[in-house]
């Protein structure tokens, strides 16, 4: 009854709605997505040619809802629904290029969110293993997915904490998801000088990247920052003159 | 009837307007609701306007408006659009994150943003007729309506644990329906010169007044409550939690402060700032939300094996530092992890203070420890005791910037200062928060400690601090003595791979060892900055960085915000030029709200002036400005006080509530008083009120600083009877004016108009005020406002 509700005002609020039908122009989003990686991945440092490839390849506004279809090549994140986002075009080559991937390595993915990112690393690397705790996302992603032909992509509905036990271990791992902590047990299923990567804060804000190393019983724990944050601190910006001294 | 509507109407919009925060409190965050309350509140002004445009369009609409029926009718809408427009509120899909991206967004806005006006625009325009067609009785109507409010203003406080945030809505609107049959069976002689027409009861009146009742009741019947259900945003933190499977809401406990709900699931972690070298599971958790956010974590653990992972997190250093810990005093706001810290350490004696009593319960009930429900800074004043660790805990919300217009007592040097003088000689505080890029949050807690430090007598502060981190947490350790020994804490930092900020004599080579940034961004401003004061430089360094970092004090106590207006452009290309990394600020939003509100305020006070009103009719601009200045300085008073008190009560809407009421009770008290007064009456009353709003300001950081040591009930009593000498001053300018200075009704309609267009400007205004130089220059501009409205009088007798 409270969808019929919303549907109510939806549509007294605005009647457009009654006759929309979206047609989608492939070429065109073809072309923005050329331009995208282009002006906005390119530009700002990716270079990894697999990475820029399956940036190229992956259609982007598959996964974001068809009212945002139009926002889909534009390199921001997006609302899709739920308090959920598909991340930032940029920030998802990022995350993946710092994995390092080649061809035949298996990666694990926490948090499948819309799907975007699995596809974007199922275009990279052999396999790839994905989680997602939250019902709706999991059953859309993976219809996604699926439409879309990815074969090598494993989606999964529960617990990404304590990993994919079954398929481990896995040469990368990457957390989509909020932690605040890395978690134990994906640690374990990390192989011997495996990567893993999560981001930093709220998808619509900041937005640095952690990668961990495994190094035997050892870890190294680097923060890559890409272009999101430019350290321009008082005395830098004195010395670019960009403000007077005080 | 006129005054009973008045009253019965202004009950029902305060009320209302209160409940509204709480609505878009729990549905959004409190700068985003900030954003159409506002504007909302615009309808009050409009309902002048409107009457002014009438008075040059219509011949005799003062007696087509002063018939009961009219009232009647007013009163319907009123209640109409209120109810109407919270539902529509509750369900439109307005999402502000897609505001840029969707052209239909911002119609849905704006739909927000008008429909909400609505009511107040009704409940305006019964309040501005009864000012512009009894002006005789000016001094009563201002009590009815000063009356009204301060009832509403105390209504939700006391019965919102009874009816829930959304019954409680309905009900508040649907108040002033009472009228209808009341007034029929009283009837009220003393107004009959303004009352032309006594029908009342019409067939058309009463069915309609059914079918609200009837609807309203079927909204709070099970079938019906969806439509009003207030679910908290999906991008909230207890939204995202209630995705999971198996997951559910097991208690909610709803209060004026909050709504707080235990959240029973398997899937909720807490552990921030612990190490990579912890390779067990964590204990089982549990969650409180208040708001649907603010998460509060509640670990399954008794022992101290139990909670071993906690010596694992960052947090724990500072146990390290003070070998068997007798005291603890922890303070929380949220998270959870100082429990898990006292417990592995054993501690023998744990004293837990939160500002939220409903949280209070809950924590006491899981750990069985004492918990004090009340804020903590008046606990840390009333109490003698020392404690060999103090643990401060407070992580912010789920949304980064929208802490910027949150008023925070609890992390300013002056509470550092009270922090130290409850330490043992031995003892240290510790505090632990999330690690931002660029370096702002941690830069300025060490500044406000060394503030405290410097503040308690200790000449050497940086001896006396300690900073560490992983890779999105820091820890701060403010020791009572100075740390003349470091290898506990260097140690502490090798063996669980952290990384050193800023200890006594640290060097380059000591940073940026496990958790690598491409510099070691924090050390390198810390030290910069210890530098600086060492130099006393600070000011220097302060107006140089790139982002607000300067010390808080009780006197601006906002730690979350950041934004420095000078340096936008800088601040948006160092956050790699994204929009919505600004966007959420809530200074930002304070900025387009006030450009919004001009814009709104320009229309409704102009388009009268210029277009309709005729020469004869118009208010001079003395008049204007007096009403300008009494309504700006009217509503600065009352921000001034709710800011200044949220220290005593720790809570902005419990400050809210008490200083509302106060001011509304004893404002009300003069406008009844000055009923029988003559126009010789606005100028004293004007320089007494000046002369106790300068007293207030010399006086009121001293009062307010012994009203913290006061017992809960005194506090509340002095807290109340503080505002009687000003409130009751406040009270005359406004019937005065409206009884002498003006001349017809047209003017009367405008000076409501002028007054209420000032009291949101002003309102919004008074947020930037305190934000950008401090609560007591909010006081400095009320005195401006009254001084202006002092000098529009000119030497007229």
């Amino acid at each position: 009854m409270k969808k019929i509700f919303l549907i109510v005002i939806l549509i007294c609020l605005n009647p457009t709605l009654l006759f929309s039908g979206t047609l989608k122009d492939l070429s065109k989003f073809k072309k923005a997505r050329e331009e995208l990686v282009k002006n906005d991945i390119e530009n700002k440092g990716i270079k990894d040619p697999k990475v820029l490839a399956a940036m190229r390849e992956v259609q982007r506004h598959s996964f974001v809802p068809d009212e945002l279809e139009s926002a889909a090549y534009a390199d921001r994140p997006l609302p899709i629904g739920e308090g959920q986002t598909i991340s930032q075009p940029y920030v998802v080559a990022l995350m993946t290029e710092i994995l390092n991937l080649t061809n035949g390595q298996r990666v694990l993915e926490i948090g499948t969110g819309s799907g975007y990112q699995a596809a974007i690393l199922a275009n990279i690397t052999r396999e790839v293993y994905s989680i997602e705790i939250k019902q709706k996302l999991y059953k859309r992603a993976s219809k996604v997915l699926k439409s879309l032909g990815y074969k090598n992509v494993w989606t999964r509905h529960g617990d990404g904490y304590f990993g994919w036990k079954e398929a481990a271990p896995f040469d990368a791992i990457m957390i989509t998801a909020a932690v605040d902590h890395i978690p134990p047990p994906l640690i374990k299923q990390l192989k011997d000088g495996g990567r893993l990567t999560l981001p930093l804060g709220n998808p619509f804000s900041y937005q640095n990247l952690v990668l961990v190393t495994k190094h035997g019983d050892d870890y190294s724990v680097k923060q890559i920052t890409g272009v999101l944050f430019v350290p321009m601190t008082g005395v830098a910006l004195e010395r670019r003159g960009e403000i007077p001294s005080q | 009837m006129m005054l009973s509507a008045v009253f019965l109407v202004s009950v029902s919009t305060l009320a209302f307007e209160v409940l509204l925060t709480r609505f878009f409190a729990i549905r959004q965050w409190n700068h985003l609701s900030f954003m159409v309350i506002s504007i909302a509140l615009f309808g009050f002004a409009a309902s002048g306007t409107f009457l002014s445009i009438l008075d040059t369009r219509k011949k005799g609409w003062q007696d087509l408006f002063s018939t009961r029926l009219s009232v009647a009718y007013i009163v319907l809408l009123y209640t109409t659009t209120a109810v109407l427009s919270f539902i529509t509120l509750n369900n439109i899909p307005l999402d502000y994150f897609r505001l840029p991206l969707e052209p239909i967004q911002s119609i849905y806005l704006l739909v927000a943003y008008i429909l909400l006006a609505l009511p107040f625009f009704f409940s305006g325009l019964i309040i501005s007729l009864a000012y512009a067609l009894v002006p005789e009785k000016t001094g009563f109507v201002y009590f009815a309506s000063m009356a009204g409010s301060a009832c509403g203003a105390a209504l939700p406080a006391s019965v919102i644990p009874v009816f829930g945030e959304e019954k409680l809505i309905i009900f508040a609107t649907l108040l002033p329906l009472m009228l209808i049959p009341a007034s029929s069976i009283i009837r009220f002689t003393r107004h009959k010169s303004a009352i032309k027409d006594q029908r009342l009861m019409t067939p058309f009146i009463v069915l309609y007044s059914l079918i609200i009742i009837g609807f309203a009741s079927f909204l709070m019947t099970k079938n019906g409550f969806f439509i009003i259900k207030v679910d908290p945003s999906p991008y909230k933190a207890l939204s995202q939690v209630l995705q999971f499977p198996k997951t559910q809401i097991e208690k909610t406990a709803i209060s004026i402060r909050g709504r707080t709900q235990k959240v029973k699931t398997a899937y909720i972690r807490f552990a921030p700032g612990l190490s990579l070298k912890y390779t067990d599971n964590l204990p089982r958790q549990s969650a409180t939300f208040r708001d649907g956010d603010n998460q509060f974590v509640l670990y399954d653990i008794r022992l101290a094996n139990e909670a071993r992972f906690a010596k694992f997190t960052l947090s724990y250093c500072g146990y390290l530092l003070v070998p068997n810990t007798k005291k603890v005093l922890l303070i929380e706001n949220d998270g959870g992890l100082a429990l898990p810290c006292a417990i592995a350490a054993d501690a023998h004696q744990v004293q837990i203070v939160v500002q939220n009593p409903q949280l209070a319960r809950i924590i006491h009930n899981h750990y069985r420890f004492p918990v004090v429900g009340y804020n903590p800074r008046s606990f840390l004043a009333r109490t003698n005791d020392r404690f060999n660790i103090i643990h401060v805990e407070n992580w912010g919300t789920s949304l980064p910037g929208s802490d910027a217009l949150n008023q925070y007592d609890l992390l300013t040097n002056n509470a550092f200062a009270e922090y130290l003088n409850h330490l043992t000689p031995g003892g240290v505080i510790i505090l632990s928060r999330k690690l931002l890029l660029p370096p702002a949050d941690s830069i300025r807690m060490w500044a406000q400690a060394y503030e405290g430090l410097k503040m308690s007598g200790i000449k050497n502060p940086p001896a006396h601090m300690a900073m560490l981190r992983n890779w999105d947490t820091y820890t701060l350790i403010v020791s009572a003595k100075p740390l003349q020994d470091t290898t506990k804490i260097k140690q502490f930092a090798t063996d669980l791979n952290f990384d050193l900020v800023f200890l006594p004599n640290i060097q380059p080579e000591m940073v940026n060892k496990y958790n690598i940034f491409d510099e070691p961004y924090h050390f390198l401003e810390i030290s910069s900055l210890s530098e600086a004061y060492a130099e006393e430089k600070e000011e220097d360094y302060f107006k140089a960085y790139l982002i607000d970092v300067r010390p808080q004090s009780d006197i601006r106590p906002f730690p979350g915000r950041f934004l420095k207006w000078p340096k936008l452009k800088a601040l948006y290309k160092s956050m790699g030029s994204r929009f919505y990394a600004l966007f959420m600020s809530g200074e930002v939003v304070v900025s387009v709200v006030f450009l919004e509100a001009l814009v709104v305020a320009v229309f409704l006070l102009f388009v009268p002036i210029f277009v309709f009103l005729r020469e004869s009719r118009k208010p001079s601009i003395s008049q204007v400005i007096y009403f300008v200045g009494v309504g700006a300085g009217f509503m600065f008073v009352e921000l001034f006080f709710i800011k200044r008190y949220v220290l005593i009560f720790g809570d902005p809407v419990i400050s809210l509530t008490v200083v509302l009421s106060a001011i509304l009770i004893f404002s009300s008290i003069g406008g009844l008083w000055v009923q029988h007064k003559k126009n010789a009456g606005i100028r004293n009353s004007l320089i007494v009120l000046i002369v106790l709003l300068l007293a207030t300001i010399f006086c009121i950081e001293w009062i307010v600083d012994h009203i913290l040591g006061f017992s809960v009930i005194w506090q509340y009593t002095s807290a109340f009877l503080l505002v009687l000498p000003v409130g009751f001053f406040m009270g005359l300018p406004f019937p005065l004016g409206m009884r002498y200075l003006l001349k017809n009704p047209a003017q009367r309609a405008y000076a409501w108009s002028v007054n209420g267009c000032a009291s949101v400007l002003t309102s919004i205004g008074a947020a930037q005020i305190a934000l950008s130089f401090g609560i007591p220059y909010i006081m400095g501009a009320a005195i401006i406002g009254y001084a202006l409205a002092l000098a529009s009088l000119g030497r007229r007798r």
